[in-house]
């Protein structure tokens, strides 16, 4: 188990590409959690990329590492029809106005939905799956937290 | 607070300005032209596979050379990426002198660049081991990232010929 | 034939001549003598510069000895994902697969794996197999935690978990991990989670506006305006708790509200109860006095503040005709 572990971070030498939020402490440490775990209640993956069939397989990947770690899965989707950005020019050099050409760049997008993941399994997950990302793919990552009200939310203040 | 209002949409603008390529100041002609080869009287012209299929046929007949998000919908720093992928492409094909048999495919995963190429087994393989360490070495010390080359090699540069017009 | 017979006999005849030329010439030099015998062509002599020794050393390329592909030596019960570890590119040498990839006009065959960029272009999942995804899993799993018992469903996390916050990461192929989009922060909570009194209520309402959906009931605050995630999310708590504490305190200009400032009909402070006291206590004594019901007020109510509808119209009606005690 721990050879596994250690074949995949060698073989990968990329920067793991979360931002600025990391509750790392309790994915490291399992055994004695600082503080108590974030829940989230939902996270979703949205996924950009130029092959519809490479976003696919990625998606097949997530959805079978989701079920081997015991994820909560929800809906997945995508449109229908690629996102086209169109550039129109002329087809010769100077004039024939009536004559174009016409270039544009497909984006076909794709959406994942997990639900009811804790701190340390969505950390877990996401890493495997952000790792693993193909060539040419986009990934987006939005989590739903589940907080408590702050304490000077919960009563009605005394004297203002 | 104050002094973030006043900049904030100045940075916004500009990194709204540099995301877009509102300007295009590459040229227009030839656009009807590359990418499309005339048949020869003798019928002798080699083409590879990625030479035979013009342009339009790209994403049905052949994929994409570059492999990276700067093209998606909102991808960040395309024209970089466009430059230093040109860079990657001339650096290559002047330190594999007439050795590439193929285009050369760069494929960006994170932060890493991946290099693929098919190449002719015309030098012996200490001096390709050592071409290899110095491509990657000198890359990735000009993108700042780790570079890796995968090639492929052929005994002869009619392996990659796919037919002759 | 023929004339290839004819020139080789003109050449050795001339051959015969010169040496006769040169035996008579013998007495002048004997350098000349020596050079005789090559130029017996009628051809410029050539230049050497280099010695007979160099020109033998032209460099013969000796191709070395190409390694058969490894597929040839692979076991059929090999361990594939030790074979294919990470992500590469494609190389026919190590998949032992007899792939074909390419379009071609009818009835040829697709290009074979060997010297096939197209396979080496798509980015493959070769190190992705259900079982090495399988063996990834498990020993990660151990990370991961269940999900608490007594959250199963959303309305039971709601009670104890009313703030969701929403944030989103970026993964792009960019020698950068910033995304400016990242710094972006949701906030969203019921307003019944919280506590309010009537006017608290209604500042509250004021001061959020656009953030409130009557609709759905939901609280939505969007920060963007702090470089990061962290000022953002705190920006946005710092809203939420200002708005809330700031709906408690009564400016005393409020009291000074007057009716045309009233952004509801209130019964109680209008004319429509100052009238039916009349109609009601008309001609009656001071103790006797009684005040309109509460049915009749809220009829009122509902007809000014949700306006005139067929069901609202028909009610007001049925409270007047009690009210007057009118029967039909």
């Amino acid at each position: 188990m721990f050879q596994v572990m250690k074949r995949l971070r060698l073989t990968q030498p990329v920067r793991f590409c979360s931002a600025l939020s990391n509750n790392s402490t309790a994915a490291t440490s399992p055994i004695q959690p600082a503080e108590p775990d974030q829940l989230y209640s939902k996270l979703e993956i949205e996924l950009r990329g130029v092959d519809p069939a490479v976003l696919k397989s990625y998606t097949w990947f997530a959805t079978t590492a989701a079920e081997h770690l015991g994820i909560e899965l929800g809906k997945c989707w995508s449109p229908r029809k690629a996102h086209h950005e169109r550039m129109t020019l002329l087809k010769s050099v100077h004039i024939y106005k009536k004559h174009r050409v016409q270039y544009e760049i497909r984006t076909h997008f794709r959406y994942m939905n997990f639900h009811k993941l804790t701190g340390s399994t969505l950390d877990t997950f996401l890493e495997y799956i952000e790792r693993n990302l193909p060539e040419g793919v986009a990934l987006q990552a939005s989590k739903t937290e589940l907080q408590q009200l702050p304490e000077h939310l919960q009563q009605p203040p005394e004297q203002v | 607070m104050n002094f973030l209002k006043k900049v904030l949409p100045i940075a916004e603008t500009q990194l709204n300005m540099a995301n877009k390529s509102a300007l295009h100041t590459s040229a227009v002609c030839c656009r009807v032209q590359s990418g499309r080869y005339r048949i020869t009287t003798k019928r002798d012209r080699p083409l590879t596979y990625e030479m035979a299929n013009p342009p339009h046929f790209i994403g049905h007949r052949k994929t994409w050379n570059s492999w990276n998000t700067s093209t998606l919908k909102d991808g960040l720093r395309p024209s970089q990426t466009a430059i230093e992928d040109v860079f990657i492409r001339k650096f290559i094909t002047g330190t594999w002198h007439a050795l590439v048999c193929s285009e050369i495919i760069i494929k960006r995963q994170h932060n890493t660049i991946r290099i693929a190429a098919i190449i002719r087994q015309a030098i012996s393989p200490r001096k390709m081991y050592f071409l290899i360490g110095y491509t990657e070495e000198l890359l990735s010390y000009w993108m700042q990232c780790p570079v890796t080359l995968e090639f492929q090699t052929v005994a002869d540069k009619k392996d990659v010929v796919f037919k002759y017009i | 034939m023929a004339t290839n017979l004819t020139r080789l006999l003109e050449s050795s005849i001339r051959s015969t001549n010169a040496a006769a030329v040169q035996s008579s010439m013998r007495l002048f030099s004997n350098q000349q003598q020596q050079h005789q015998p090559e130029d017996d062509d009628e051809e410029f002599r050539v230049l050497n510069l280099r010695t007979i020794r160099q020109q033998a050393r032209r460099r013969e390329f000796k191709k070395e000895a190409v390694q058969p592909p490894r597929t040839k030596r692979m076991a059929v019960d090999q361990d594939w994902s030790a074979v294919w570890s990470g992500p590469r590119s494609f190389h026919p040498a190590s998949v032992p697969l007899p792939l074909r990839q390419g379009y071609t006009e009818r009835g040829a065959a697709a290009p074979s794996k060997y010297a096939n960029a197209e396979l080496m272009k798509i980015p493959n999942f070769l190190h992705l197999t259900p079982p090495a995804i399988r063996q990834q899993c498990e020993a990660i799993k151990k990370f991961c935690t269940p999900w608490p018992k007594g959250l199963e469903t959303e309305a039971k996390w709601k009670r104890t978990f009313p703030l969701e916050v929403v944030t989103s990461d970026y993964c792009h192929s960019l020698p950068t991990i910033r995304n400016p989009e990242a710094r972006r922060v949701k906030i969203t909570l019921k307003l019944s989670d919280l506590q309010f009194d009537a006017h608290a209520k209604d500042k509250f309402l004021r001061l959020v506006g656009e953030r409130f959906d009557r609709e759905t009931g939901l609280l939505t605050f969007v920060t963007d305006r702090c470089p990061t995630r962290k000022q953002n999310y705190d920006y946005a708590l710092y809203l939420l708790t200002a708005c809330y504490h700031e709906s408690f305190v009564t400016e005393p200009w409020e009291a000074s509200k007057s009716e045309a400032d009233m952004e509801q009909y209130l019964f109680e402070r209008n004319q429509a109860k100052r009238s039916a006291e009349a109609i009601l206590n008309w001609n009656a004594s001071r103790e006797e006095k009684v005040s309109p019901p509460s049915g009749y007020a809220e009829s009122v109510e509902q007809l000014i503040n949700e306006g005139e509808n067929e069901y609202n119209i028909a009610k007001y009606k049925e409270e007047v005709l009690k009210l007057l005690k009118i029967a039909i």
